[in-house]
């Protein structure tokens, strides 16, 4: 349905879209994902019609989009990101205005505007001017304007942008159910959007496609592996521990993570989950369990990989910050934040798990006698300031501010 | 053809939706019917100068010409632009051409009818039993559009080169200022060819000298449509070229 070899486009000495080449079959639903100036819009547009490319060929329903783009324009839906509807014009008015740019009949206009109304759940605001509806509900109207034709493709650039969590999850749920009737390529930036919503997914990154691929493959891929986290007290002989966690069927690498206080930590890699079998090894054994957790990489994991260039581990603000104080401490340099992530989605990596070293038992420090941790923020939007920023150096801020009572008993004790 | 008109009609729709349209037809209005009845005052009664002062004979008409334009075309292509509905329009199944012409037409239609209250007084004037030629009626009025349809088309050229529509009517009414009062600057000059070549590009003097007369001369016809034309095709060229920076 879209085919897209070697596509460029330059603007200027810039480099917006470099060498892009996809096909998305007939239904699928396809995911562009990227950081802010990746080149998802651009290639978007050149799909539209709107732009041409600098070099490559794109076709959409086997028509050139450049040389046949009457052709692709009849067969696409467009919304971009900016949702361009006429203020000053009714919802229903809007819809007719699109039904005539598309030449529908008079009867096939009714017929489809009542469709498209219901189908977007505005059937009741369809004599609202498009100026006084809220951002979801104009964003809803973009669709309806889209859908109108009922094009055999639809294209929509960030459809989710600047929409609040409620209004997200309405228009997430209004494109999966276009998914049955139309091929749907959508882009946007918030990885949960299209985890959501997109089986198959394109990362683009500075202009080419970083990953192409179903989620499910994508997280599956090599060097992104699944693991059973293991914290339990296993005595001072952890090697003994790591063989028997070797032995269990299944198990492809015992990684050691070294001890926090009496527990020692273990990632248990493995392809499928093993909890059970790794929690009746602890119950046979009598370890006291402290986490027994399955943790598999996700799609944000990769994409914050690809984006940021970062190969290291991935480490939960909350568990950094205050619940694990010794694992932030041993090395903090090697750690990084890349959004919501969860403690139950974090995914070890080999080579953080390599410049993480686990100290010996003798090295390690009860918490007690350790110096109290520095308090660390993690900004969680990586893409916020872009991808030059050393994501590796952790901000750290000053401890509340002395009441004017300790002030004084400073001074006084200084005097 | 099916673009055009969907076009046209919206844009038509969209200048009456907003204030500006109604203003600047109060405003045309009342300073038409104003004037027209001092041009009857200070031609003694006759009502073909009166009909020629009010369609182009006066300053105060090609000083409406060179100002309303701009401001009816000014937002059309260069706020489209800024909003992203240009994006929508441009990726819609009609050619960037029948873009242009379809809110130049609505321009247009609206200048078309910031001119017609001549018909009213001279049906008025017909009642009291004098009526003005309608040759001189109907023949200026066609001049005055045609001559709008010109500076409209200015006026969506400077639209289409500016995001900023107050940038764009200021180069509109610059140039549309530059087009009226350029046989003047160019007797300053008192050199046979550069007042010949003014002569040949005089948009006042092609409207006076035809259409002000109640004559329809297919010549100066084709002075203002070929012309108009040709910044109709810049325009056109120029939102092309946009895909492209």
């Amino acid at each position: 349905m879209i085919s897209v070899s070697h596509l460029t486009r330059r603007f200027g000495d810039f480099t917006a879209v470099d060498d892009v080449t996809f096909h998305v079959e007939k239904g699928e639903v396809v995911g562009f994902l990227g950081p802010n100036g990746a080149g998802k819009t651009t290639t978007l547009r050149i799909l539209a019609g709107y732009l041409p490319a600098t070099g490559g060929d794109a076709k959409v329903a086997g028509f050139d989009v450049l040389r046949q783009s009457m052709e692709v324009r009849r067969r696409i839906g467009y919304l971009p990101e900016s949702v361009p509807l006429y203020r000053e014009h009714r919802v229903i008015e809007m819809l007719q205005f699109q039904a005539r740019l598309h030449g529908l009949a008079r009867d096939v206009t009714k017929r489809r505007i009542g469709e498209v109304l219901e189908k977007v759940g505005l059937v009741d605001r369809q004599r609202d001017l498009v100026g006084h509806l809220s951002r979801g509900l104009k964003q809803r109207a973009g669709l309806a304007v889209a859908l109108l034709p009922d094009p055999e493709v639809l294209i929509l650039d960030e459809p989710t942008s600047g929409l609040d969590p409620l209004q997200r999850i309405e228009v997430r749920n209004l494109i999966s159910t276009l998914s049955t009737r139309h091929t749907v390529l959508l882009s946007s930036h918030i990885l949960s959007e299209i985890e959501a919503t997109c089986p198959r997914v394109i990362i683009l990154h500075k202009g080419k496609v970083a990953a192409d691929g179903l989620q499910s493959s994508l997280v599956h891929g090599p060097g992104h592996v699944s693991h059973v986290r293991l914290e339990a007290v296993v005595g001072a002989d952890a090697a003994a521990a790591i063989a028997l966690l070797r032995s269990i069927r299944g198990v492809r690498d015992v990684v050691d993570r070294g001890r926090l206080g009496i527990h020692h930590q273990f990632d248990v890699v493995c392809d499928e989950d093993l909890r059970e079998d790794v929690g009746a090894l602890a119950a046979a054994r009598k370890w006291a369990l402290r986490e027994l957790s399955w943790r598999r990489p996700t799609l944000e994991q990769i994409f914050a990989r690809i984006a940021l260039g970062t190969r290291d581990e991935v480490v939960p603000p909350a568990s950094a910050a205050g619940a694990n104080p010794t694992a932030v401490s041993r090395s903090p340099a090697t750690t990084t934040a890349t959004g919501a992530s969860t403690s139950t989605t974090n995914v070890p990596n080999g080579a953080g798990a390599e410049r993480a070293p686990a100290p010996t038992a003798g090295a390690s420090l009860p918490i007690s006698s350790a110096p109290a941790p520095k308090k660390i923020v993690y900004n969680l939007n990586p893409f916020d300031m872009g991808a030059a920023r050393d994501l590796g150096k952790p901000k750290a801020v000053d401890g509340p501010t002395p009441t004017a009572a300790e002030k004084r008993a400073e001074e006084s004790a200084g005097g | 053809m099916r673009g055009f008109l969907a076009i046209y009609r919206r844009e038509l729709a969209g200048l009456f939706y907003g204030p500006l349209a109604w203003t600047l037809l109060s405003l045309a209005f009342f300073a038409n019917g104003y004037l027209f009845v001092f041009f009857l005052k200070s031609s003694g009664g006759d009502v073909d100068i009166a009909v020629r002062l009010a369609l182009g004979q006066s300053w105060t008409f090609w000083a409406l010409m060179v100002l309303v334009p701009p401001l009816l075309t000014m937002r059309m292509i260069s706020e489209e632009s800024r909003t992203g509905i240009l994006e929508f329009l441009l990726t819609s199944p009609v050619s960037d051409a029948s873009v242009v012409l379809g809110k130049f037409g609505a321009a247009t239609t609206f200048l078309a009818v910031l001119w017609s209250p001549v018909f009213v007084y001279a049906l008025v004037l017909g009642g009291l039993g004098v009526s003005p030629d309608t040759g001189v009626l109907v023949g200026g009025w066609l001049g005055a559009t045609m001559a709008s349809a010109l500076f409209c088309s200015i006026g969506l050229l400077t639209s289409t080169i500016t995001n900023t529509p107050v940038l764009a009517a200021f180069a509109g009414v610059l140039l549309n200022l530059a087009i009226v009062i350029a046989p003047q600057l160019a007797g300053l000059f008192d050199r046979p060819i550069v007042l010949e070549a003014v002569r040949r590009i005089d948009v006042l003097d092609h409207h006076r000298n035809s259409f002000l007369l109640g004559v329809l001369d297919t010549s100066y016809v084709a002075f203002f449509a070929a012309w108009t034309a040709l910044v109709l095709f810049l325009t056109v060229r120029l939102l092309e070229a946009r895909r492209w920076k």
